[in-house]
This record gives structure tokens, sequence and C-alpha cells, in this order.
């Protein structure tokens, strides 16, 4: 029999073997862990974000285990790298399913990634937990298995910019966007809180993803005689917006949403973007004027990582925070229709973090709908409202 | 190919499939032949255009992503698949003859800039056209209908890509052993020369454009039903440099390069993954780990087989 031949024979066994294979009665679930799958971008476009919320999403996990764990059980998480890559996704929500027998998936990022892998995880009976998408289709129609924290920008930044209009009176509010579908979920935001006061979006302008001169998009706001600028920024735009219209001397109030609320944005901006308002979803936890728990943590993830933490480390964790507990008041006897049930049951309060309060239901699977305001003072974020409702 | 040669394929990739599933799991392995299969199929259509034809393309994705948005569009409209998938092979295809307009006055790197043009004015243009493709807010789009039937499982859709892929590569086949196989190797080897013996090497070019176009429209077709999500972004010039990588990794020239290509840039990041599993702790939580590791793979590749896996020392 030559070579091939055998391992063809091989390769045979192997498919009636991977077929007849028993499944556990939960899967990812043992007497001694849960196994947790997540899908983030570790080397891609938006790694920046992605390696803060793992490291926060390992160092809860860790406590956790070294806690005691969850009812005994220590919880792994599985990190796959997908590098924004939607091919990479699928084939890593298989590899999880599959392979690792992941229980849950946690955090999984960017809405190709997370839209080209959501029906692999579901339509596999996993649970679907708090995706960095903003698409609606993470909790959307109801599913039994399909849990969203983050608010569409929309919802939010209908509150925050009828908020400023009102508490500020500003008569010509203008709208500076990405050209994606983070600009338009803003915009449709923007048009709806201008809509519910009566007034009008005077100008609108765009820019493509990654440029970095914005100066004749200032330059059409400012003719357009705009006494309020909503930023539909990321951070680098943020600050060439900001930059520029400082440099030309125009003194314009501008609003960034929850993607431009960094400690990055104050500290490549400098002076430039000193009195900018922006939306916070949870706040940067910033060493200086910490209560003590906050200091604690801080100091805690200094020491395991080396580095400061930052706003996307504080949402892995208490991403991560959420399932522990979750988990916990499951009961010993894990399931994931038992976990799903709880979560719909599950307030979670206020935390040192400062983060909003985050409630499911049976009939809603997003835990937050609110953002807050905070303004750009002396070099740093400070917040100026509780969450806007 | 000798029937022997022809067997010894067949086993070694049974032998292949069956490690992947022994290494993954069934349905992961089955994924990972599924998409190999489709980047194979798109690779083809950078075999013909570069490695037969001997031209640059760096726009291929955008191909890809006319056959995947036109399909998606159709099928959204309530069009049977079996018929939006030759719309979506001769949409990319007229996408293609459209691509090489300009060899008829460029050559080398500077027609080579005009692809990469194409394909960024096609990316813009499905995030501009928002009523139709919802621009960048992106389409989402149904499992693959065949006799009624959804094409949703692994198997069954790693059934559908090889059959597509050994289709496309049958014919490719006979085009290469063809009049016109002939033409392109004429003009990718010397243009003048080939003008001089009576080929038209404008209309060489044309048509290796539209079969590749062809090529990668119904590779675009079957990536959006697999995927189930398809954005502009998708097939911008990260995928067009993916698509020429993965050719002359495999062997630009072969007909069998596009399938060995398409192998290590779909797989070798998987097996990456599951060996990275084993390492000790911090090690394995080192970000981007996968990238390097596939880079120094690809640079070890080229450095060792020049002419590709399927091209020979």
């Amino acid at each position: 029999m030559s070579l091939l031949l055998k391992l063809a024979l091989a390769a045979g066994a192997s498919v009636f073997l991977a077929t007849v294979q028993a499944a556990p009665a939960t899967p990812g679930v043992t007497d001694r862990e849960i196994v947790v799958g997540t899908i983030s971008d570790l080397s891609g476009p938006i790694a920046l974000l992605g390696v803060p919320v793992r490291d926060g999403l390992l160092m809860r996990f860790d406590e956790a285990n070294a806690a005691g764990g969850v009812h005994g059980r220590k919880i792994r998480l599985v990190v796959e790298d997908s590098g924004y890559d939607p091919k990479r996704a699928v084939l890593a929500a298989r590899k999880l399913v599959q392979r690792d027998q992941a229980f849950a998936f946690i955090a999984d990022m960017g809405t190709p990634v997370v839209m080209a892998s959501m029906p692999v995880i579901v339509d596999a009976g996993r649970l679907h937990l708090f995706p960095f998408s903003p698409h609606e289709s993470t909790y959307l129609p109801l599913h039994p298995l399909k849990f969203q924290n983050f608010a569409p920008y929309q919802t939010y930044m209908e509150a925050a910019t009828r908020h400023m209009v009102q508490a500020h009176g500003y008569q010509r509010s203008c709208l500076l966007y990405q050209d994606d579908d983070y600009g338009l979920e803003v915009m449709k935001g923007v048009e709806a809180a201008l809509g519910k006061l009566g007034r009008p979006l005077v100008d609108k302008t765009s820019y493509k993803r990654g440029a970095t001169d914005l100066s004749s998009q200032v330059a059409r706001l400012r003719g357009a005689g705009c006494d309020f600028v909503v930023l539909a920024t990321v951070v680098r735009e943020t600050v060439a917006a900001m930059s520029e219209a400082r440099r030309i001397g125009w003194k314009v109030d501008m609003l960034v949403t929850a993607s431009g609320y960094s400690a990055q944005t104050h500290e490549l901006g400098g002076a430039a973007v000193e009195g900018l308002y922006g939306v916070s979803v949870l706040p940067h936890p910033y060493a200086e004027g910490a209560n003590k728990q906050l200091a604690d943590w801080i100091q805690r993830y200094r020491k395991r990582y080396g580095v400061d933490p930052n706003v996307w480390s504080v949402m892995g964790y208490t991403l991560a925070d959420m399932f522990v507990h979750t988990a916990e008041a499951a009961g010993p006897q894990l399931t994931i229709d038992g976990f799903a049930r709880t979560l719909e049951k599950f307030d979670f309060t206020r935390d040192y973090f400062g983060s909003p309060e985050y409630r499911f239901s049976p009939t809603d699977h997003l835990g937050n709908r609110y953002g807050r305001l905070a303004q750009i003072r002396n070099g740093k974020w400070e917040l100026i409202s509780d969450y806007l409702k | 190919m000798t029937r022997t040669v022809r067997w010894r394929s067949v086993l070694s990739s049974a032998a292949l499939l069956g490690l992947a599933i022994l290494a993954f799991g069934a349905d992961h392995a089955l994924s990972q032949a599924t998409l190999v299969a489709t980047y194979a199929l798109a690779g083809l259509g950078v075999v013909v255009v570069v490695g037969q034809a001997g031209q640059i393309a760096l726009g291929q994705a955008a191909l890809v992503g006319l056959g995947a948005y036109t399909e998606a569009l159709l099928v959204s409209a309530s069009v049977p698949s079996l018929l939006a998938i030759p719309v979506a092979a001769a949409t990319a295809a007229a996408g293609g003859a459209l691509a090489s307009l300009p060899a008829r006055r460029l050559g080398g790197l500077y027609f080579g800039m005009s692809t990469l043009a194409f394909a960024l004015i096609v990316e813009e243009a499905l995030v501009r056209w928002e009523p139709v493709t919802r621009g960048a807010a992106g389409l989402a789009v149904p499992a693959l209908q065949l006799a009624g039937q959804a094409v949703d499982a692994p198997a069954s859709q790693a059934l559908v890509s090889v059959a597509a892929l050994i289709g496309a590569m049958l014919l490719c086949a006979r085009l290469f052993d063809s009049r016109l196989g002939r033409a392109w190797r004429a003009v990718r080897e010397d243009e003048v020369a080939a003008d001089a013996c009576g080929i038209d090497p404008v209309r060489a070019k044309l048509l290796a454009f539209v079969v590749g176009g062809a090529l990668s429209g119904v590779a675009g077709a079957l990536y959006a039903h697999w995927i189930g999500f398809i954005s502009p972004e998708q097939f911008g010039l990260m995928f067009s440099f993916e698509l020429l990588m993965l050719a002359f990794i495999g062997g630009a020239q072969r007909l069998a390069g596009a399938a060995w290509g398409a192998l290590v840039i779909v797989a070798i990041p998987q097996a990456i993954s599951v060996l990275r599993d084993a390492l000790p702790g911090e090690l394995a939580r080192s970000a981007g780990l996968e990238t390097v590791v596939f880079g120094a793979v690809i640079v070890a590749v080229v450095l060792l087989r020049p002419r590709g896996l399927a091209g020979g020392r």
C-alpha cells in the first residue's frame, strides 16, 4: 500500500472519528474550567483598542481564578486574532466552537468581524456577549444568545447633541463626519436631536478614513457660520479638526463621539484640544484624583502590563467582571441557557470605574443606551454631566 | 496531466484534508477547505493575468468585490443563485475588460498603477452608491441556495467550493493549452515579438483580464455567501495584495499555484494559531504573534521556492 493511500485511509478514519465524537453536556464547561473565546484585533487597524481590551479581560479572569474560580471552575480565555479580517474571523469562530469548545464568546471586535462570525457562533448554540460593534443586529431582533452592552452611536449622540444645544443655546449646528457606517450612524443621531428641537443641521461635511488634512472641511464649516460642530471622528482626525480651527482663529465649540474620547486626544492635541467636549460611555481611568479602589486597580494593571490602563482596558475588565458575576449567579450547574436567563435578570450597578448601570431583561438584550458628557480641561478629560437619558 | 499524477493529487488532497480534520476538527477543517478553494478560485484570476499574460494586476480584489456585490444584490432581489453566479462572473469580467483598457497605451508598472486606480475607484463607488450597496454599512448575504437547499453546512460549502475550483481549473487547463493560452505566454515573454508573429497583444491582454475577472467574480459570489456580510473595505488594496502574494507563493505560472498559494494564505495562519495555544503563558498572549510567524513563513517560502510552491526550485 502506498504512503499516499495510507494517508488517505487515515483521513477517512479521522473524518469518521470526528463525526462520532460525543459532545460534552455543556460545551466548554467541565468540573475544572469554563472556556471563553474572544475574536479580537491584535495586529490589524484597530489593534490599539484590541490589545488593552484583551488585557482587561485577562486581568479580571485571572483575578477570579486566583480567588478560587467560579464555583470551583477556572475561566480560560482563548484569544484569537482576526486582524480585522472577516475570513480569519469565521475560521477563528469555527476553531473556538469546535476545537476549544468555547462556552461563550465575549468582546469580539469590529463590525465586519462580528457580522461574519456571529452566525457561526449562535448557530452552534454559543453565547455571543458584548461585541465591539455598533451594529443593531448584535441585539435585534431579540435572540436568546445575543447580548450587547454598547449603545449604537445614534442613540447616545442624539441625547448628547440635544443636551448641548439646549444647554448652550447653539443656533447653527454642523457636523464633520467620517465617510463610513460610523459617520452615518452619528449623523442620524445628530439629525434626530436637532429634529426634536426644531432646528436644522446647518451644514455637514465628510472626510475619508485616514485623512490627516481637514483644512478644507473646517474652512467650509466656518464659512457656513457654525457655532457648534459635532465630530464623528476618531482620535487623529479630532486633533486635526480642533488644531485647524484654532490655527485659523475660529473659537467654535466641538463635541466628539466616544471614539474620540481617549487620553490620546489630549496627549496628541495638547493646548489645541483644550475645551473640546466629548461623550464618554465609560470614564478614562486617571490615576490622579482616583478613588482608592480605582487607584489600586491602576496599580495592579501597571504592575502586570508595565503600561498605564486606558478606557479600553476598563471596558475589557468590566465585561469580564460581568461574565464572572453572571456565571456565579447562574449556580454550579452552569448551562448556556441558564447563563443567558440569569443575565436577563441581572442588574449591574455602577462601580468604582464610574460605569453606567447595565440592565438586561427577557425582552431587551441591550444593556446600556446612555453616554455622559466630558470636556478637556487642563489637559485631561473631566466629566461634566451624569449619563444622559 | 497523466492519470497517475492526477490520482496522486487527489490522494494528497484527501490526506491533507484528513490531517486537517484530525488537527482542527471537522467543521473547522472543512471551513478552511471552503475558503482555500474560494481563494484559489480568485487566485486563478491572478494566475491568468499575471502568470500567463504577464501583466501587473494590483486591483484583483475589486473584481472579486464586483462579483460579491452583484451576487448579494441579485440574491436579495430573489434571483436564484444559479442564475446570479453567472451574472456575477459576467459583471466582474466586464470590470476586468474595463481595467484592461489602459493596457492599449500603458505597459509595465504604469499599467499596474492604472489597475490600482481602478480598484480604488470600484471601492469608492461601492461606498458612494449607497442607495444600492448600502455604502460602508455593508450588506448581509443569505446562504447559497442550490436546488431549494441552503448550502450553510461546512461540508456542503466545501463541496461547492471545491467543485467550482476543479471546474475552473479544468477550464483554465484547456485555455492554457489553446491558441489563446499560447498567445498570452507569447505576450508575457516578448510583446513586440508576439506582435510581429501576428498575435494581437491588446486583444490577448483584454481576454486575460476578462477570463481573470470572471474567475474572480465567481469567487466573489461564493465568498459573499460563505462570509455572510460584505462591505467595501473587505475588497480593498490589502485583499488585492493578498491575492498577488497568493499567486507568487503558489507559483504564478502554474495552474496548481493558486491552490498552493491559497493553502498557505488561508490555512497557515490557522495552523499557527493552533500551535500558539501550546506555547507557555505570556508568549502565547503576544499580540500579533501569528502575523510575525506568518511573515517569516512567507519569506522562507520565497527564499526556498522562488518560483512558487508549484513551480519547482
